[in-house]
């Protein structure tokens, strides 16, 4: 199947056919996610209206998450494989992965302002969020951060791989951590049974969310295929340039005689 | 075998003829530690809670800071290409250079533990469940660091690259790290220690391939 896949032109054709249907059905379902959430749930007892902060916080920290670990499993495709579109795949979540967890961060904060009456605390939710954001960012630098770009593809891939494992040892460290040092100062009562009125909007806009997801990293692959395509073509027309100018012919052309890689 | 003692003797042997590096990054350690009493204030109450946590980041940015020329020269010169053509299997070379990179700084920054732990008015019974835990703490971040330069190796901001890489890598080690520094009462032996013990194994087993593996690419690169 992933062969089948690997075919750049190939996957761009399934995309294209997936792409309208799962942006359409992604807006549908985030907007009947929203009208729930907003209005066609009831405000919570204690909370009041700020309760529906959770459907957007809620969503995107889970994608936050599987964004992570999509982009560990795109880091195997790739190194095992060589993958050339896993590393696409991979630089399209890593920043989509990065915006929820940010998107994640900041919820949270206004959230946490009027309930816990402070933008930031120190709980091990939260630490371990932002821990995982600061990968994402690590891997976003390490992926363009050499003059090739291709160059980062690898070392991104084994970042991310890297970064799968000790996510878990993040997060455990960071509990202990944080059960240590202010024992049940802020850890939400557990176990909290939701109402239907309240699930029902954030299974909408959990959907919502995984569809968006999908929407915005094949739009994303796309594009960084065509990015590199259009590389390549300037890197030919660039060297077609340089060998015709030394037979005195006329500019670069494309289609010429095939004189790509050479230079 | 050989190959991986020559290799260690050869990193020691260029450590020492540049020694005055190795003194520069203990004054280094030394001056980061006497910042934190001249940003906070000098009142023993306040500095003792937060002595050990200050000397394991003053260690960690000390040993960060030596990173990112462990790989970048031997690509330069060539001497991964050497090594790449031996019989000495990548992962070992990485091993050799961690190793050595562990004796030519973690080694001296325990060292300086005592002194540190007088500006810091650290009481000695304390001292050696620190020295340990900074011991295998700072071979840990070693291993860490040797993934995040051979990662970073030829990359355009590598310094910076470099520490954007392993810090969050090393939250754990710094938790773990610091708690196995200031265990119970008569228990060297805390489950942190362990713990951070565990993470090192680890390590141990990930870093040595994940560095070969990436500096199998920097190589073929050609160090572009």
């Amino acid at each position: 199947m992933f062969d089948y896949l690997a075919n750049p032109t190939r996957f761009l054709r399934i995309a294209d056919a997936v792409l309208i249907p799962s942006a359409i059905l992604a807006s549908g379902v985030l907007l009947a996610g929203l009208y729930f959430g907003l209005l066609g749930s009831p405000a919570d007892y204690q909370q009041g209206d700020t309760v529906r902060i959770m459907y957007v916080h809620v969503p995107a920290a889970w994608l936050a998450v599987i964004g992570y670990v999509a982009m560990g499993v795109c880091g195997i495709f790739y190194i095992v494989w060589r993958h050339p579109l896993a590393d696409i795949a991979l630089r399209a979540i890593a920043p989509v992965g990065a915006t929820f967890a940010m998107l994640t961060l900041v919820t949270g904060s206004l959230w946490g302002k009027p309930m816990w009456g402070a933008w930031w605390v120190w709980d091990a939710r939260l630490t371990s969020m932002l821990i995982l954001f600061f990968f994402y960012i690590a891997v976003i630098a390490l992926a363009n951060g050499f003059d090739r770009v291709e160059r980062g593809s690898r070392p991104a891939a084994l970042l991310a791989l890297v970064g799968m494992l000790n996510v878990p040892i993040v997060k455990f460290s960071v509990d202990w951590w944080n059960t240590l040092h202010q024992p049940a100062s802020l850890i939400r009562s557990g176990g909290v049974a939701i109402d239907p009125s309240m699930l029902t909007p954030l299974m909408l806009m959990l959907a919502g969310f995984h569809l968006y997801f999908i929407v915005i990293v094949i739009i994303r692959m796309k594009a960084l295929l065509i990015e590199r395509r259009i590389t390549n073509l300037q890197l030919r027309q660039t060297s077609a340039g340089q060998t015709s100018a030394g037979h005195k012919s006329g500019g670069p052309k494309l289609g010429g005689p095939k004189l790509g890689g050479t230079s | 075998m050989t190959g991986f003692t020559h290799q260690i003797k050869r990193d020691l042997a260029i450590a020492w003829a540049s020694r005055m590096d190795i003194g520069v990054m203990l004054l280094f350690f030394v001056i980061i530690v006497t910042m934190f009493p001249l940003a906070i204030g000098p009142h023993p109450e306040i500095l003792r809670p937060l002595a050990v946590p200050l000397l394991w980041i003053a260690a960690f940015l000390s040993i960060l800071a030596g990173f990112d020329r462990l790989f970048a020269a031997d690509l330069r010169d060539g001497w991964l290409d050497q090594v790449a053509l031996s019989k000495l299997p990548l992962f070992a070379y990485v091993i050799a250079k961690a190793v050595a990179h562990w004796v030519v700084t973690g080694l001296p920054v325990l060292v300086m533990v005592p002194v540190i732990g007088v500006l810091l008015q650290i009481e000695v019974p304390q001292l050696p469940a620190i020295c340990l835990a900074l011991a295998i703490g700072t071979a840990a971040l070693t291993l860490l660091g040797v993934i995040g330069a051979s990662l970073a190796v030829g990359a355009r901001h590598g310094g910076g690259l470099m520490a954007l890489l392993v810090l969050p890598l090393a939250v754990p080690v710094l938790i773990f790290g610091v708690l196995a520094s200031q265990p119970e009462a008569g228990m060297i032996l805390s489950p942190h220690l362990k713990l951070l013990g565990a993470m090192m194994a680890v390590l141990l087993a990930i870093a040595p391939v994940v560095a070969a593996a990436a500096l199998g690419e920097a190589d073929d690169d050609g160090g572009a």
